[in-house]
């Protein structure tokens, strides 16, 4: 197996605010229900979400849409201060969250920009039928834990052991490798794919989109965090720059 | 055998017995070791997957998904890369359908009412003794010759499902009605009058390179959301130019947010507006010259009346007219250039008293642009591959449920079956279904879940899951060529282990049971629905053409359910376009339910985007799905204008009281900067009476309230022609919503991460 960075090209231009990430991320990963309270509380764990921002005022009023989720950067504000090693950047470029070794400080979550570390403050419950659907390749997190978007990595994994055992390669673009909201997105705003295969459709749409004129942007990249998600700008139309998001 | 952990550590003592017991489970050894603490346990996959592809039944039209299936159970939905309507996307309905499989309140057997009607107590008996109460007082009808007092109330039913109940009408008597709260009957009815056609068309969104839609929320939850939302990336960042889009809508919907330009639109005059665009075209020769002549008779409708500058104030009260006026030519222009060039509408543009006008107008639009059956517009959908296999049929207008009522009331219904509706939800408390139900001796009911009118019944006969059944569905709209789309049982009945006299049972199977009983030949080739769907999948082979080819019938089988459906790129509609394009419609206003002084706001229901109809309600990962735009989750908001509000003193969670000619409804408030000033807009899919712990007296319906004005000509519910005063009733409730869960970075103008002055330096000891 060679070099791998994994990464994701979300286009802003495509997405429409819809949600399908959201709830196949919910059920890929086993993520608790977000009942009422949660949301009250703001408490709500959601690894990949939807925000919207508004525009102006009706009648002259817009809605954009971006969905954000862990950025897999390759400096991780959220590594260092874990004091127990429970985050770390593995070597196919994934930030990578250990349950077992997690003692629950927050500090990861409080040192990331994006907001995107969650932390179970309930043990996660789902009436006894619904444990049916859990998903038997993901560890359901107890409280106390720091949970986020792991890019799907049991889906990596389970891919990667596959390709290796039937002796074929992994495809670019595999529907079994793809986190959950990629597979799911209605329009394929989401791409996901290998940043250090340069044929990789990531690789191509970054390399194309990172020109001048290009949409490319990454979420506050002037905090030098490095993202592994690339974004490309939302279309202003008769606007002679597009603006973010 | 239970294992104490004492007898577990000494029998994996030693290796060898440790060994013995591993092979036993099934389970390699290396897999079972004890976890190091450095590893992730996402590194350990264990078990096997298996994906199957079946039908989604949670969204207006059949997308094909597969799912995920380990140990028997299933895990994962997610779309089927092969299936026309979607190819490999899905919504987040589709995946929610998993939820509503293993569901803590499903009903496990089928139940008879042991107190009132509506006190929701029930007594568990073998499907014998149900389906033997059920054939009893069917018996009890066809021997006093009375079988058009049964009447059957479903969904729109397509595919198998739909032909196996068209028969049992057909053989045994009785009339079938469908329920569709937000119903399409206007668009049906639109389709024939300005195409000629009897299937709904496919918009081709993917190759426009102009969109222009009305009131329909295309994007979210109307008709075809994902196959559009599909075709939708395509338009915008495809291998074309990218598109443009202008949405014109009286509310704010998650499409209008989509759009590059929303035109506000007063409720009611979309038709008006299409004209309007229609007269920029025409008159600055922009469109096709004689399709103009045939839409305006030879110029014997007079299209000036509608220029932009004459009708510009009449469209919109907010926007200043000549502004108005600009965008509509502004927008003509755009859509009689940019070619291919699409229009449509549907939901709230068709929901009103003049809503044929208006679609009608809106849809006659594509004559002029040359769009009408060609890529990138209107294309038409051939009729199914299978005669007696129907695509959806023409739902009931309001005014059908109206007659049905009055008849209740006189007591010409006896018996009610009622599968996959919820008429004592998503009516109208003004048609008065609920006291008429109480004339009906027997309502029995096929749901799964016990919804409002499941609580309402007298006898419930539980339908197993979409995911444990067989059946098929024709998409409706259809991508453009025929299919059928095949849904399989992907996992064993859940309450199989009950046995055969309790547990659920398929709809098809128990009617075809109950007419067996009753001895009433449905005519059907075999003895179960399976098999039934089987003959038509081998009407299917005998075609010899589509997308599975096979030396013999069973491998076309396993073919056409590997791969979920049959379809054939090459069986296009034959139909040509009409040869002359209809006139366009006289312009009628519309009428608003409610007196505007008394009632001086506007209510628009929508279709929530997760629990749509209020179908979703009982599943709590669609509860959970945030609003699009308001981020709301779990409750029912009404969205006012943030300005509006302010001058009301309404803040965001004041529990507002929303009040018709018809009735009152509290919403919580949700002030945003898009809502125009006149309008509420209210989402519909809360406020159920049961529906299982999640759903169970959660918000308020808005269905409830609407008045019952319909359409002139189709008798459709005018569902968004409700005039409404709204007070606030002093309570607060805090909106549960995603916004403003996650703070926002502050702001640094400058990309300075951390800004060193000679202040900060010298510091301050």
């Amino acid at each position: 197996m060679g070099e791998k960075s994994w990464g994701m090209v979300i286009d802003v231009d495509k997405c429409t605010g819809c949600q399908a990430c959201v709830v196949a991320c919910q059920s890929e990963n086993n993520i608790p229900i977000n009942e009422e309270e949660h949301f009250n509380q703001r408490r709500a764990i959601e690894w990949i979400r939807v925000e919207r921002y508004w525009e102006g005022e009706f009648p002259d009023v817009k809605a954009r849409f971006i969905p954000i989720l862990c950025q897999h950067c390759g400096e991780a504000p959220c590594e260092p201060v874990c004091p127990v090693f429970a985050t770390y950047h593995n070597d196919q470029g994934l930030n990578v969250q250990v349950y077992n070794r997690c003692v629950g400080t927050r500090f990861c979550a409080n040192n990331c920009p994006y907001h995107v570390r969650f932390f179970n403050f309930w043990e996660p419950e789902w009436p006894e039928t619904l444990t049916n659907q859990l998903n038997p390749d993901v560890t359901v997190r107890s409280r106390g834990i720091m949970e986020k978007c792991t890019f799907c990595v049991q889906r990596i994994r389970r891919t990667e052991r596959e390709s290796e055992r039937d002796g074929v390669d992994l495809d670019d673009g595999d529907r079994a490798l793809s986190p959950a909201c990629v597979n799911a997105c209605p329009t394929s705003a989401l791409v996901f794919g290998d940043f250090a295969d340069p044929e990789s459709k990531v690789s191509r749409l970054k390399e194309q989109e990172e020109k001048e004129d290009g949409r490319a942007y990454r979420l506050l990249e002037n905090y030098g965090t490095e993202p592994s998600v690339v974004y490309l700008k939302k279309v202003e139309e008769g606007a002679k720059s597009a603006s973010h998001g | 055998m239970p294992l104490t952990r004492r007898q577990f550590l000494t029998l994996t003592g030693g290796s060898a017995a440790a060994a013995v017991i591993f092979q036993a489970c099934g389970v390699p050894e290396d897999e079972l070791k004890v976890q190091a603490p450095i590893g992730m346990p996402e590194d350990i996959v264990t078990g096997l997957q298996n994906w199957y592809a079946t039908t989604c039944r949670w969204c207006p039209t059949g997308e094909g998904i597969v799912v995920k299936v380990m140990e028997g159970r299933a895990k994962k939905v997610e779309g089927n890369v092969d299936h026309p309507i979607n190819r490999g996307t899905h919504s987040a309905r589709c995946e929610a359908g998993l939820q509503a499989l293993y569901h803590p309140d499903r009903i496990r057997g089928p139940l008879v009412r042991s107190g009132e009607r509506g006190s929701g107590r029930f007594e568990e008996i073998s499907w014998t003794d149900a389906i033997g109460r059920l054939t009893l007082q069917l018996r009890r009808l066809s021997d006093s010759g009375d079988q058009s007092a049964l009447a059957m109330v479903t969904e729109p039913l397509a595919g198998h499902t739909g032909m196996v109940a068209e028969r049992f009408l057909a053989r045994y008597g009785g009339r079938r009605v469908s329920y569709e709260p937000l119903e399409r009957t206007v668009l049906r009815s639109v389709v024939k009058r300005v195409f000629d056609q009897d299937v709904m068309p496919d918009l081709d969104v993917e190759r426009a390179a102009y969109v222009l839609s009305f009131g329909a929320d295309w994007l979210n939850t109307w008709i075809s959301p994902v196959r559009y939302s599909r075709g939708y990336g395509e338009f915008r960042q495809g291998d074309r130019k990218r598109g443009t889009f202008v949405h014109a809508d009286s509310r704010f919907s998650m499409t209008a947010a989509n759009a590059d330009r929303w035109l506000h639109v007063e409720p009611g005059s979309e038709g008006v507006l299409a004209l309007s665009i229609a007269q920029v075209i025409v008159s600055e020769g922009l469109g096709n010259s004689a399709a103009a002549d045939e839409l305006t008779d030879g110029g014997y409708i007079d299209l000036d009346a509608f220029a932009p500058e004459r009708v510009a104030s009449k469209i919109s009260t907010a926007v200043p007219s000549d502004r108005m006026a600009d965008d509509i030519r502004q927008v003509a222009r755009g859509f009689a250039e940019h070619r291919p060039s699409l229009a449509f509408g549907g939901g709230s543009a068709a929901a009103h008293t003049n809503g044929l006008f208006n679609m009608a107008a809106i849809y006659s639009l594509n004559y002029l642009v040359d769009s009408v059956d060609r890529p990138g517009g209107i294309v038409f959908n051939p009729r199914p591959p299978l005669q007696d296999v129907p695509a959806s049929q023409t739902t009931t207008p309001f005014s059908t449920w109206q007659s049905l009522i009055s008849e209740m009331n006189r007591e010409r219904v006896k018996v009610m079956m009622v599968r996959g509706a919820d008429p004592f939800y998503g009516l109208p408390d003004s048609a008065g279904f609920r006291a008429a139900s109480f004339k009906v001796p027997y309502i029995f009911s096929f749901s799964g879940t016990m919804d409002d009118t499941t609580a309402m019944s007298d006898l419930v006969l539980p339908e197993l899951d979409p995911l444990e059944t067989w059946d098929t569905d024709i998409p409706d709209p259809g991508p453009g060529y025929q299919m059928v789309s095949f849904q399989q049982p992907v996992v064993r009945p859940f309450f199989e282990e009950r046995g055969r006299h309790l547990g659920a049972r398929g709809f098809g199977d128990v009617l075809m049971t109950i007419a067996q009983d009753l001895n009433v030949d449905l005519g059907l080739p075999g003895e179960t629905f399976r098999e039934v769907l089987q003959d038509g999948a081998r009407r299917l082979f005998n075609l010899r053409r589509g997308s599975v080819s096979a030396p013999d019938f069973r491998s076309f089988w396993n073919g056409v359910l590997q791969r979920g459906g049959w379809w054939d790129v090459g069986a296009v509609s034959t139909d040509s376009v009409p040869s002359r394009a209809p006139s366009l419609p006289t312009p009628t206003d519309p009428v608003f339910d409610g007196d505007p002084d008394s009632h001086p706001m506007h209510l628009i229901p929508f279709a929530s985007a997760s629990l749509t109809d209020g179908r979703g309600a009982a599943l709590p990962w669609l509860q959970a799905t945030p609003d699009p735009t308001s981020t709301a989750t779990w409750r029912t908001w009404v969205e006012i204008n943030a300005s509006v509000a302010d001058d009301m003193g309404i803040r965001e969670g004041d529990v507002v009281r929303i009040t018709s000619a018809h009735g009152s409804m509290e919403a919580l408030a949700f002030p945003n900067p898009a809502t125009p000033f006149k309008v509420v807009a209210v989402p519909v899919g809360q406020g159920h009476r049961a529906g299982g712990r999640y759903a169970r007296n959660r918000g308020s319906n808005v269905l409830s309230i609407l008045g019952p004005g319909s359409d002139s000509e189709t008798g459709a519910l005018a569902w968004a022609a409700t005039r409404v005063k709204i007070e606030k009733t002093g309570d607060w409730m805090r909106l549960p919503k995603f916004e403003n869960a996650v703070s926002e970075e502050p702001r640094d103008e400058h990309h300075e991460i951390i800004k060193i002055t000679p202040v900060d330096s010298g510091g301050v000891h």
